[in-house]
């Protein structure tokens, strides 16, 4: 049974956005209609830049992208669906959006302090002849449901029909990696298995400077963030009053 | 000219000036129901709510009307099983409060929902873990019984109550009456606590998140406590401006000062749980989330200015007020309370709802604002016409209120007792 | 018995009743479910079989290599090899053949009309937006048959740059962190060097850098004299700082950092002759810069083709017919600085685009070129290597009906024989055999002399890469200068200094994601003010204004940015508002 989570280096990142273009080709987000801003957008992944505060050459800026935590321990989404349209996948620890049973109530939404999932406010649109780019393994959603990150899923199950045909019953773990970890330039964000020791993830988290946001909400987050600034480190922890982000 | 319609005694005004007081209503409901019918056509983007603010205008909307429509319970329980028989005198008008109020939060909530196709999937795929399930279920099946007791008040008009089997229909749905009472009580109490779980089980807002009672946090006793409270206060206020607009005596002072009372009290009773509920939370549960609480209030515009609002200036000092006899014997006092503690229980509403989202979780989050678009404020609109034209019909053409026509006979001199009318089931009293 | 209608409302009743305890309904109601998924309008992907196909990326010069996963002939996804992944753009090239500006109808015959029956005393020029490329050599060809006729690069063939051997790099606002170049030998070589970044507002390559100087705008080149001057040995002129806005101790520092923790390099997003003169002092050509080595090239062509000449070393007023080469726009010259070079009555102006974007707005003619990934075409020469590299961008889709390729239009404009010019090109590397081709199918490097040409010709057809060997080669034709000044600094009254950050264009919708749909980059249209200068402009974060400049004005929105240094506006610039803006532009802001 294996528990996919990230470790997300912070120091390496540098706000490219590929990340978040690879998303959103993987898993046919529709393009921004008008009149959507950075609130109503469909974003996945988002990296949102914080910085320390100071001004002048004293500032000190960091990237830090945020997506679905893949809360381990009471997930708030899950308890919170009136349609059990959430679920924790038992085999992978992924948690999962049924976007064809949500009722588009929103009350997951309001559930995740990590902002972390989206709306379809609007119906999906691509400019005529764009929809031939889809991906052909992902299904384009409706408005009026809500969605989220899945580690890729998808990659998951077709890495399992890999293995299958090969007559392996486990998949090879190069075989598997969302779309973000694919893209990322810097190697800033990196994918396993938190229950394999050994693997990168579970290194990292293992690591000084490694922090989760919002540890003391009890969610058990699989995301692991690192740094080696301390100013970084204090923005996993709740508000302080002052506003020092853009993204 | 719609005389046959009218019970015998009870004076109305002329139809035409009934009609006149209705078209600004419908016209508003007209409006009201284009905005509503964007929203469901075009999606929920003709709204101001956001990702961020994934609660908006609706959602406090209705939780507001159904903790001022708890009235119609909670009458409902003094009158029946508790035995409270002054009570009677605005039982009816209750239920059609009520009734107006829940199908109104349904009907809103059907336009707040991204796909209101799959309502039916909450019964279908019930999930036992959330709040919502607990208040889809609960209210829907509570509707059923304020339906079902709106029922007998509509089959009494009358005109209706000529037609035979109507009569011997409402007759045999009064005998239910007690079932309906203390089934709407059960239902009652549940939802009105789940609609407080709703943001009490909030682990990921540590504003909204309350420890509690095994798995009910104590948002939804404080919901329950907060919503008998304001019941009585709500059909205070209603009765009394349905009065003044009609011009008709339509029951007793001393009902409305019963209702004070008993709303004065439960109010204390309040405003003492919700004290020592917010110190636990200060001191405690949201410290224990990481989050001090501190850091809540230093947002603008929402300082601690809004605390002290919502416990001492909305709920102490109306409690208060209702409590002391004299005060309570003005109208002009007794009114104004019971529209303080109505405005209290909006405003913790508001608190738990608009305020829960507009701060900022994560430490790089900034403070959200957010106004509601003109569609969404015209849904809201719809909704209060909507309860404005059922009630007006209901009061002109209904029998709202049992000891109208015993007033109406009465000399004005309020001190004297006076023989009271009883509650009529058909032709068989109580 | 007869049956009455009272049996049959039994009957009916019954039936319902007992359909309850059939599956019927129940199953239509989980099947409504279904229906409620669907709705038409949503659009459902293609399927089929994938299979995957090798490109290169034409999006910018770097070319990276593609793998783009195909279903038929339509690609659904376009990745980075291994270890080299694709940026931004290039992860969404492949819905640029969709793109709503998107042109493909153009008066190709009025054009050729026109074109003929010009001037011909008048000297007609073809500005090359991507010089480098074998196309580049058509026109230079092209140039060189027709009389009076000029080939125009838009500014200096910028030297290549090896940064993986750097210790020290001053940038003057190179955007190194930005999509500069290939964005995996960036990042791999990050490590090793430090980056002190000279640039007016807080980019993100300024906010990652290890240090930032936030010099005031303009003074860019008497910042890299100062410098120069310290790295003589001679005295710092005491004027700098105040210039600057930068302490003198810092501009010292900087100075003995790149002194002494060498191998130093020097770049800038527009080279100035000040930053070569420090490249120069530090000793970086030959170690960390290095002329840029074109591939070799067919005897006949080097023979009969005009020269290079930089647009600014043309002579003003002069120019009678302008061909502009848009389809694979690297640079974007403001129109102002063109309109200067062209004859003021009359001009003719033809340019091939896919978009109505850039010059399509002020050219008399726009003829629609394909768009990556239709088009076919070789890459400049790479900018992070010292060896001379030849790489296709092969085509993964068919271009529509109705473009036109540019360099075959000038071609027969000239009347020059229409081969085939890749092909030929293709021939003489094969023929010089020199250096390895790498294919990425089976990730093998052969050398050239081991590969028949057919081999070789489809290898680079399928994003194959060939590169030169290591060591002493004949010497590649190099790439010509023109005249190199300073860039102007315009003299106004107006508040405000602009700091431009081009948007590649055109990009695809879905790069919403970055820059509406989160904050991360400046959105194109927006301009980014100092809360305080904000507030004496009287905009609000947000708010719809005015930009404008000395010629003329746009409406923009606007967004506060506490990191931005007061008295500067930093423009997101499409092409219209680069044009408004002008080079080194100063404004005003105006609330509307």
């Amino acid at each position: 049974m294996t528990r996919y989570g990230m470790s997300i280096d912070i120091d390496r990142c540098t706000g490219c956005g590929a990340c978040m273009v690879a998303c959103a080709v993987e898993n046919n987000i529709p393009p921004a209609p008008e009149g959507a801003g950075d609130r109503k957008g469909i974003t996945w992944i988002r990296v949102f830049q914080v910085n320390n505060g100071e001004d002048g050459s004293n500032r000190k800026s960091a990237f830090v992208p945020v997506l679905c935590q893949q809360c381990g321990h009471e997930t708030p989404c899950v308890s919170v669906c009136p349609q059990q349209a959430v679920r924790v996948d038992p085999q992978t620890g992924i948690v999962g959006q049924m976007p064809e049973r949500c009722l588009g109530c929103r009350y997951c939404m309001a559930a995740c302090p990590y902002h972390a999932r989206y709306f379809n406010w609007w119906d999906p649109v691509w400019p005529p002849g764009m929809e031939k780019t889809l991906n052909p393994a992902v299904a384009p959603r409706m408005r009026g449901v809500v969605e989220k990150c899945n580690f890729c899923h998808g990659r998951w199950h077709a890495a399992k029909e890999r293995a299958a045909a090969q007559n392996r019953r486990e998949i090879d773990p190069g075989d598997y990696l969302p779309a973000c970890v694919e893209a990322c330039p810097t190697g800033a964000i990196r994918f396993g298995d938190l229950n394999d020791r050994a693997s990168v993830p579970a290194r990292d988290a293992r690591q000084d400077g490694s922090f989760r946001l919002l540890e003391k909400l009890g969610t058990d987050p699989k995301i692991h963030y690192h740094s080696r600034q301390g100013w970084v480190r204090q923005i996993a922890s709740a508000p302080s009053g002052k506003e020092k982000a853009r993204g | 000219m719609d005389r046959q319609l009218i019970a015998r005694r009870l004076p109305r005004c002329p139809a035409r000036q009934f009609v006149l007081w209705l078209l600004p209503w419908t016209a508003l409901l007209a409006f009201g129901l284009y905005a509503a019918g964007l929203c469901l056509v075009k999606g929920l983007n003709q709204t101001n709510m956001d990702n961020r603010f994934a609660f908006g205008l609706w959602i406090f909307l209705d939780l507001t009307v159904i903790a001022l429509g708890a009235g119609a319970f909670f009458t409902g329980f003094l009158v029946y099983i508790l035995k409270l028989k002054e009570l009677s005198a605005v039982i009816y008008s209750a239920v059609v409060i009520g009734f107006v109020c829940y199908s109104g939060a349904v009907a809103v909530l059907l336009v707040d929902v991204g796909q209101p196709l799959r309502a039916w999937f909450t019964f279908w795929y019930p999930n036992v873990h959330s709040m919502l399930t607990e208040v889809t279920f609960c209210i829907t099946c509570y509707l059923t019984v304020l339906f079902i007791e709106y029922l007998p008040i509509i089959l009494k008009n009358r005109k209706l109550r000529q037609v035979p089997s109507f009569l011997v229909f409402e007759f045999q749905l009064h005998k239910l009456i007690y079932v309906l009472a203390g089934a709407g009580t059960f239902l009652s109490f549940f939802h009105q606590g789940s609609l407080g779980g709703l943001y009490g089980v909030l682990r990921g807002r540590p504003f909204a998140f309350r420890e509690g009672f095994a798995i009910w946090p104590s948002t939804f006793f404080l919901f329950i406590i907060s919503a008998v409270a304001v019941g009585p206060a709500f059909i205070l206020l209603t009765t009394w401006l349905v009065s003044k607009i009609s011009q008709r005596r339509l029951v007793k002072p001393q009902v409305l000062d019963l209702l004070g009372r008993i709303s004065g009290l439960l109010l204390s009773v309040y405003v003492l749980a919700k004290t020592v509920d917010t110190l636990i939370w200060i001191n405690r549960t949201s410290p224990g989330s990481g989050f001090p609480a501190w850091q809540y209030y230093s947002w603008n515009p929402f300082g601690t200015w809004i605390l002290f609002a919502e416990i001492v200036v909305f709920g102490l000092i109306p409690a208060l007020i209702l409590l002391i006899p004299r005060l309570r014997r003005r109208t002009g006092w007794l009114v104004s309370a019971a529209l303080m503690a109505c405005l209290g229980v909006a405003l913790n509403r508001f608190v738990l709802t608009v305020q829960t989202l507009a701060l900022p979780t994560l430490g790089f989050d900034q403070f959200v604002s957010y106004r509601p678009s003109w569609q969404e404020t015209g849904t809201f609109l719809a909704v209060v016409a909507y309860g404005v034209l059922v009630y007006s019909f209901s009061f002109r053409y209904l029998q709202l209120f049992p000891q109208e026509r015993a007033l109406e006979a009465a000399p004005a001199a309020e001190a004297e007792p006076v023989e009271e009318e009883p509650v009529l089931v058909g032709r068989y009293s109580l | 018995m007869q049956t009455t209608r009272r049996d049959l409302f039994k009957f009916a009743a019954g039936s319902a009743a007992g359909l309850v305890f059939t599956p019927v309904p129940w199953r239509l109601i989980t099947d409504t479910a279904l229906w409620s998924e669907n709705w038409p309008g949503i659009p459902r992907p293609a399927r089929g079989e994938i299979h995957t196909r090798f490109t290169n990326c034409a999006l910018c010069p770097a070319g990276c290599a593609v793998r783009a996963r195909c279903v038929g002939p339509q690609p659904v996804a376009l990745t980075g090899l291994p270890g080299q992944p694709l940026c931004a753009f290039g992860l969404v090239g492949h819905h640029l053949p969709y793109h709503p500006g998107r042109v493909t109808q153009g008066a190709l015959e009025q054009a050729a009309a026109a074109i003929a029956h010009r001037d011909p005393k008048a000297s007609i020029a073809v500005l090359d937006l991507r010089p480098g490329r074998t196309a580049s050599w058509t026109y230079r060809r092209a140039m060189a048959a027709i009389p009076h006729g000029l080939y125009l690069a838009p500014k200096r063939i910028s030297p290549a740059v090896n940064l993986a051997d750097a210790k020290t790099v001053l940038s003057f606002g190179a955007p190194l962190l930005e999509g500069w170049g290939t964005p995996a030998s960036v990042f791999a070589a990050r490590e090793r060097f430090r980056l002190v970044q000279v640039e007016p507002v807080p980019s993100p390559t300024a906010a990652l850098a290890d240090l930032w100087l936030p010099i005031r705008a303009g003074s860019e080149t008497a910042l890299a004299r100062a410098i120069a001057q310290l790295l003589r040995k001679q005295a710092l002129p005491p004027e700098v700082a105040a210039l600057t806005g930068i302490p003198e101790e810092q501009i010292v520092s900087v100075a003995r950092q790149v002194a002494e923790n060498g191998p130093a390099l020097v770049v800038a997003a527009e080279e100035f002759p000040a930053m070569s003169e420090l490249n120069r002092l530090l000793g970086s050509l030959g170690r960390t810069v290095f002329p840029r080595r074109e591939a070799p090239v067919p005897e006949s062509w080097t023979r009969a083709a005009a020269p290079v000449t930089t647009f600014a070393s043309v002579a003003d007023h002069s120019i009678g017919v302008l061909l502009i080469d848009e389809s694979a726009p690297d640079t974007y010259l403001p129109w102002s600085v063109v309109q200067k070079k062209l004859v003021p009555y009359d001009p003719l102006v033809v340019t091939f685009a896919s978009s109505r974007a850039g010059y399509g707005r002020h050219a008399q003619y726009l003829l629609p070129t394909a768009v990556y990934p239709e088009i076919t075409s070789d890459l400049p020469p790479a900018l992070h290597s010292a060896a001379a590299t030849f790489r296709l961008a092969a085509p993964l889709v068919a271009p529509p009906a109705g473009v036109v390729d540019p360099p075959t239009f000038v071609a027969r404009m000239a009347r020059l024989p229409l081969t085939p010019a890749l092909r030929e090109r293709a021939g003489a590397i094969h023929q010089a055999g020199r250096g390895t081709v790498s294919t990425w199918r089976d990730g093998k490097s052969v050398p050239v002399r081991q590969v028949k040409f057919d081999d070789f010709w489809s290898a680079l057809n399928e994003g194959g890469c060939w590169i030169d060997s290591q060591g002493p080669q004949a010497p590649a034709p190099q790439m010509e200068s023109g005249s190199f000044a300073d860039p102007p600094v315009e003299q106004s009254s107006l508040p405000l200094v602009v700091v431009t950050t081009a948007v590649p264009q055109p990009f695809s919708p879905l790069l919403s994601k970055l820059y509406g749909e989160s904050n991360l980059r400046l959105s194109p249209g927006r301009i980014a003010l100092h809360p305080e200068t904000a507030r004496q402009c009287g905009v609000t974060d947000g708010a719809r204004a005015a930009l404008e400049t000395i010629r003329g004005r746009a409406a923009v929105q606007v967004s506060i940015d506490s990191g931005m240094p007061p008295g500067v506006v930093r423009v997101a610039a499409t092409p219209a508002l680069l044009d408004l803006c002008g080079p080194s532009a100063r404004a005003k802001v105006v609330r509307v």
